[in-house]
């Protein structure tokens, strides 16, 4: 009997147990699953966002006929239809290849329009490779008997940029160019804009000085994009070239210029989207933001000069402070120091 | 017998526990109406007592005006989606998106009256876009449920205000929020994570609404001003040190008389024993008139 009832009890308790230990391994589970994905303090916080691996190029469509690339140095941006391609600065020489192949996913039509919105290398460096896998629609035969004038290079994509670009990229007489011939921009231009009609498409080219004198925007007016240049750096503060006839000044008023342009659609949001010189797609919201951020800037350092503050003491002082933590730098070729040093050297001279 | 039943009754209990996590899964979708909260903070302009700002975040407040928001370009700036969950009350409608040959929940949307802002939580397990795709209002969110809470994560965001007077979250921020539904009822927990103005994570939980399909939602249509007080191109700013707002003045006094220390924020500023040490500071006694949202 009393082993009877232990057997019993055994079954008995084998007959909970079981499903006991099912529900707890269904709650084990259920905890699993309900922690799945990023969670903070844990490995993989914060959420990871994909960018491109180095070596590769990101094509991002931006809206209408436009795309944006990543990954080449600047960003380049894209316009691609039935007449053919043209382009936004061209990234680093290193990385034609990829770009050039990137461009051809988009469009096997013929490359036909290079342009610069700025003559920094990471902008410019693939004129050359670029251009040369383009062709120019020739507006008559070309006249060898001519001379050099009348000997059209068709064989190369028209290179566009403000005059001083194509100045300071070939250099004085007897210094070595900047890029190589082929990439030299060819189809200059040296008064507040220049317009084209491509694709469908009216291509408004504005010169906007701002990092130096010879930067331009670029408006998309159909697909509503504008291509901003490093007028707009996202990643951080925007390089000031003194020499070149850069200031901080300039690029506040350029900012504005470009927000005249930049129409946002409703709760301002979207609308006219902005391709930046470096970081990601914007829209006018951001202009504004960066825009307010150098006003500010400037306008703090502009009081420091006024005080008698000297240029170290401004540095001490630190006029960039709250946005350092977002865009500033303490290495590499364009640190915060630099920047403030910049706009204050712009502020003494004007 | 009564170990039978004991054991029996654990069973029972262990199998409402494992289906649970399924079970209460419940529906978030409906027109909420918001319930009246407590209000984050005394409402002083320039006060941030209770909000961890880092130091980054207390220099980008100390230099706010309020002429920010007559800045033609702001003026249909709204409030982001995670702002007008706490800020305003305003009735919400969240509907659901379901794949029709799988019926599997593809997303929730949000609607929020004020000022028309909209989310998207996606539920089909997407990935993240690009880092380089567009930032938003409101962001771009991923939900997953943990037991009965519909927890949501946010990225993409633009930067804006966590409080109307110049303490921010940036464009860096990644944002949590954990819905609940009880009954009739929808609470919000808000989790904000940034590593640029904040020196450590800011909670929100006061947000409660209602059940309530009859609420009707208001347009909003919104034009960018031409003429406002500020000129073209400026920015309106306090240099640093020289902001008249109250938060920032030591003798003002908010209607609950928060010492100045306090009101500057920071991490400490949130925790319960830092009631212990606002006895340390001077009480502010000079009135304000006119200098917060919400009465002196």
């Amino acid at each position: 009997m009393t082993s009877r009832t232990t057997v019993l009890r055994r079954r008995s308790g084998a007959s909970w147990r079981v499903p006991a230990l099912l529900s707890a391994s269904l709650l084990a589970g259920a905890a699993v699953v309900s922690t799945q994905g990023v969670v903070p303090g844990q490995p993989g916080w914060p959420p990871r966002l994909a960018a491109p691996a180095p070596g590769e190029i990101e094509v991002l469509p931006v809206q209408g006929n436009v795309y944006m690339l990543v990954g080449a140095g600047a960003n380049i941006t894209v316009q691609a239809g039935d007449e053919g391609v043209l382009v936004v600065d061209t990234g680093v020489a290193q990385m034609s290849e990829a770009v050039l192949a990137a461009i051809r996913r988009l469009s096997t039509r013929p490359l036909r329009y290079i342009i610069n919105t700025v003559e920094y290398d990471d902008h410019v460096g693939g004129n050359a490779a670029i251009a040369d896998a383009g062709e120019t629609i020739p507006f008559r035969a070309p006249d060898y008997a001519a001379g050099p004038q009348g000997a059209l290079d068709v064989s190369k994509a028209s290179v566009i940029a403000f005059l001083t670009v194509f100045h300071r990229l070939a250099g004085a007489s007897g210094t070595p160019p900047r890029i190589p011939e082929e990439g030299w921009p060819d189809n200059t231009y040296s008064i507040p804009q220049k317009r084209l009609y491509f694709n469908g498409e009216p291509i408004v080219i504005l010169h906007r000085p701002a990092n130096n004198d010879g930067n331009s925007v670029v408006l998309f007016r159909k697909s509503d994009v504008v291509s901003a240049g490093d007028l707009l750096d996202l990643t951080g503060y925007p390089r000031i070239d003194l020499e070149a006839g850069g200031g901080i000044d300039r690029i506040v008023e350029s900012l504005n210029g470009l927000i005249d342009v930049t129409v946002p659609a409703a709760n301002a949001a979207g609308g006219t989207l902005v391709v930046p010189g470096h970081g990601r797609l914007a829209d006018h919201a951001e202009v504004v933001y960066y825009r307010d951020m150098m006003t500010i800037i400037r306008d703090r350092v502009q009081d420091m000069i006024r005080r008698g503050l000297t240029l170290e003491q401004v540095k001490a002082a630190r006029p960039t402070r709250e946005y350092d933590a977002r865009y500033g730098r303490d290495t590499g070729p364009w640190t915060t120091e630099r920047f403030v040093e910049a706009v204050y050297r712009s502020l003494i001279r004007s | 017998m009564s170990r039978s039943r004991g054991r029996r009754g654990i069973l029972v209990g262990l199998l409402i526990l494992a289906s649970a996590p399924v079970l209460a899964q419940v529906d978030i979708a409906g027109v909420w109406r918001p319930l009246p909260r407590n209000q984050d903070g005394s409402g002083m302009t320039g006060d941030a007592a209770g909000v961890p700002l880092s130091a980054a975040g207390r220099w980008r407040a100390d230099s706010w005006s309020p002429a920010d928001f007559d800045v033609a370009e702001w003026v249909c700036r709204p409030h982001a989606w995670d702002y007008s969950l706490e800020g305003p009350l305003s009735q919400m409608r969240i509907w659901s998106e379901v794949d029709q040959a799988t019926q599997k929940l593809v997303a929730y949307h949000g609607h929020i009256n004020q000022q028309q802002q909209e989310t998207s939580i996606w539920m089909d397990g997407r990935s993240r876009p690009s880092a380089n795709r567009l930032h938003t209002w409101s962001g771009f969110s991923t939900g997953e449920w943990d037991g009965n809470a519909l927890v949501v994560t946010t990225t993409h965001l633009k930067e804006t205000y966590i409080r109307r007077s110049g303490l921010m979250r940036s464009d860096r921020a990644v944002v949590r929020t954990r819905w609940k539904r009880i009954g009739s009822f929808l609470q919000a927990t808000v989790i904000m994570y940034d590593p640029v103005y904040l020196a450590e994570p800011y909670i929100r939980t006061t947000m409660m609404w209602v059940n309530d399909p009859a609420l009707p939602m208001e347009p909003y249509p919104c034009e960018e001003a031409t003429e406002t007080a500020v000129s073209r191109g400026r920015a309106p700013h306090f240099l640093p040190g020289r902001s008249p707002l109250p938060g920032l003045d030591p003798d003002a006094r908010d209607r609950f008389a928060t010492p100045y220390e306090a009101r500057l924020g920071g991490p400490e500023t949130m925790y319960p024993e830092y009631i212990a040490k606002l006895r340390e500071f001077r009480r502010p006694t000079r009135p304000v008139t006119a200098a917060t949202e919400f009465g002196p």
